[in-house]
């Protein structure tokens, strides 16, 4: 029972994290965005599940909340974006496919080494998800790091927000409902902000390109 | 009752502003008069801690406020109303349409409310989604005039502090996560007193790993480099009396969360771990602000820079022991009352020349002699000069530095001191003094504005040359949370 636990665990977090990659190779907004909603979907299946073999109500209402709000609100409102900007998806990052692979399979490692107190810390069937948890909160630091488009740094940053909330489960079984209703309510707001700058951007400067943004220096 | 008028006033003023429409000038007054009750509760507050209260309030005491929580609750509610008093949306003719002014009285009333609840949240999961909200509302207004800088800059102030601050979360599940081992799930696991409570028996590693990510994150609030790029930007863009809130005390509130935290992992670890990292990064940004203020030809960022500096120096002066975290203390304090006021006066500044290049306003002192006098008293203030505030508590803390032993980390940061002081020295006499430009009217517009800011001048010259009892009663009990 706890094996199948354990297993469901690290299979459901190595989705999350193989979603997160999908970012590096893949070129068009609409891709990134499907591959956002189905780590939010898989996140809320390892909430459920957490809920499910711990017998906790209040996690099954964090599932929900997380299916509503990333698995269907923000992808339906990143995709209403991309009609305006649809003609320009194509991205030149500044780091090319192969070495942004390499660079986060090299980031995972250094999860594992930092999560090693904590993993040799917790009696959780969850803990061996753990550092690829961090994982993916690394790897999403590193897409927002190198892209240009300003779309692309918000999808990092949505799913760097997963990473917290995939650590936050599995190490803990969830922060305290208060607290967790608090993320959301800042997780929305947050995003409405970024999404209505993003139009500011693509008005002021005809371009999602970030590598525009030079002009205050010094 | 003080928890009411501290938090709920602000929501009330920004209710108003917002349901109000089209905007009336008259909206501003009210809500300038609102801001009032949280400053007068703030002081009320600190009488109550003053005879050793603790205050708390609500279910599973959801407020906790002790001295540490009432200091700010000080700075963060007199700039606020200082902000209030001098922004848009009060005159005519200052300079933004209806949309803009109702904008700002929303936004800088909901600013000042989550600054208010970062302080006074026990939890601190509820202090980080405060400290994450103070991001999105003060982000609404860095481009109140959407123009292709102050664009650039309001999406690298969202990104890089809400990145920043997402890391500080990561802190703070790592060290709930610590606590559940030891303890079992509670709901009362995050506030900050059963933290500390438990700090002792809490795993070694796992804190000093959560502590790195929090430093990183409320650092990246705070200014501290080199996480600080977001921060000249974001307050030479801004309107002014937004950048005033901003550098005025969202740094301090940042600067807060970080020694909560501090508390706790050095009840666990000792202080040694946090004082070398804290060290290390003022360093870092006490050199990086001294070096680009000498070559700086902007007022705005100028000022934006050198708080950089001064965070620099409030964090290191928590590194420093009881004798440093008091002086620290007692720099912010100043620090907030004078960054404040100098954005104010550099938005007054901006408004007339229509510029924020230093040199291209020149003869400052003939077209507005007070702006001008209280300007130049604020540059020698934050330059380190008696008799302001802001000399006593460098000295206290370059004192502490060498009772602690560190003579030569003190003498590096003297000579940063002294390279900042060349370089605000220089830009203050391009300002002051040369022939202004013929199309630049002369005299004080608006003189009622200027009241404020001489009661800012009033209040530095008075930390300055004797340190109010209040004051330092308030500071020693501080010190005795913050280093016991």
């Amino acid at each position: 029972m706890s094996s199948l636990f354990s297993q469901l665990a690290v299979l459901g977090s190595s989705l999350t994290l193989i979603f997160a990659l999908m970012l590096l190779w893949h070129r068009s907004v609409d891709a990134y965005t499907t591959a956002f909603a189905w780590q939010s979907v898989v996140l809320a299946g390892i909430v459920a599940v957490v809920a499910y073999f711990e017998r906790d109500p209040e996690l099954y209402f964090v599932a929900a909340m997380l299916l509503l709000l990333k698995g269907w609100l923000i992808p339906r409102l990143l995709r209403r974006m991309e009609g305006p900007f649809g003609a320009e998806q194509e991205l030149q990052p500044y780091v090319n496919t192969a070495t942004s692979l390499l660079i986060s399979g090299l980031l995972v490692l250094f999860a594992y080494a930092v999560c090693r107190p904590l993993v040799a810390l917790s009696h959780l069937p969850t803990r061996a998800g753990m550092p690829l948890a961090l994982g993916l909160i690394f790897v999403s630091l590193f897409v927002i790091a190198s892209r240009k488009k300003a779309l692309t740094q918000v999808i990092g940053f949505l799913m760097l927000e997963n990473g917290i909330a995939l650590l936050a489960v599995l190490g803990t079984y969830g922060i305290p409902l208060v607290v967790e209703i608090g993320v959301f309510l800042d997780l929305l707001l947050g995003f409405m902000v970024m999404q209505l700058f993003v139009y500011r951007i693509h008005e002021t400067f005809e371009s999602l390109d970030v590598e525009q943004l030079g002009r205050l220096k010094h | 009752m003080i928890f009411v008028l501290l938090l709920l006033t602000p929501l009330l003023a920004a209710a108003t502003a917002a349901l109000v429409r089209p905007y009336r000038l008259w909206v501003g007054w009210v809500t300038t008069v609102l801001s009032f009750a949280p400053l007068g509760a703030a002081l009320w507050l600190s009488a109550r801690v003053l005879e050793g209260e603790v205050l708390t309030w609500g279910p599973g005491e959801f407020l906790r406020a002790d001295a540490l929580s009432a200091l700010l609750a000080l700075c963060v509610s007199f700039v606020a109303a200082l902000a209030a008093w001098l922004g848009p949306g009060l005159a005519v003719e200052d300079g933004y349409d209806a949309a803009e002014r109702r904008s700002y009285r929303v936004f800088s009333n909901l600013f000042a409310f989550t600054m208010l609840l970062a302080v006074t949240a026990h939890n601190v999961g509820v202090m980080w989604v405060a400290v994450e909200a103070t991001t999105i509302t003060s982000a609404m207004l860095v481009p109140l005039h959407v123009t292709k800088a102050s664009v650039e800059a309001s999406w690298k102030y969202i990104l890089i502090g809400s990145v920043g601050i997402a890391l500080a979360f990561v802190g703070t599940v790592l060290a709930y996560f610590d606590f559940v081992n030891l303890a079992g799930e509670q709901a009362s696991a995050l506030n900050w007193t059963s933290l500390l409570a438990s700090a002792p028996s809490l795993h070694r590693e796992v804190l000093k790993l959560a502590f790195v990510f929090i430093l990183i994150g409320y650092g990246t609030k705070a200014g501290l480099a080199p996480m600080h790029t977001w921060l000249p930007d974001a307050h030479s863009e801004s309107p002014s009396a937004l950048s005033a809130m901003m550098s005025g005390v969202l740094l301090a509130v940042a600067i807060y969360a970080i020694v909560r935290w501090k508390i706790v992992v050095d009840a666990a670890v000792g202080p040694a771990f946090t004082d070398r990292l804290l060290i290390a990064l003022s360093l870092l940004s006490l050199t990086i602000a001294a070096f680009s203020l000498l070559g700086q030809r902007n007022y705005k960022r100028m000022l934006a820079y050198s708080s950089i500096e001064h965070t620099g120096l409030t964090c290191l002066g928590l590194a420093l022991g009881p004798l440093g975290v008091f002086a620290a203390m007692l720099h912010m304090v100043n620090h907030s009352v004078t960054k404040s006021m100098m954005f104010l006066l550099a938005g007054r500044i901006q408004q007339r020349y229509r510029s924020t290049e230093i040199v291209e306003v020149p003869g400052l002192i003939r077209t507005m002699p007070v702006t001008a006098g209280c300007f130049a008293a604020g540059m020698f203030a934050i330059a380190g000069l008696p008799p302001f505030g802001l000399f006593i508590s460098e000295f206290a803390l370059v004192r502490a530095g060498f009772t602690a032993g560190r003579a030569w980390l003190m003498g590096a940061v003297l000579a940063l001191l002294v390279v900042a002081f060349i370089a605000l020295v220089t830009h203050l006499n391009r300002m002051l003094y040369g022939t202004p430009p013929k199309s630049t009217s002369v005299g004080e517009h608006t003189p009622w504005a200027l009241a404020p800011i001489g009661l800012c001048v009033v209040i530095l010259v008075i930390l300055g040359l004797a340190l109010p009892a209040p004051v330092s009663r308030l500071l020693n009990k501080v010190v005795e949370i913050a280093a016991p």
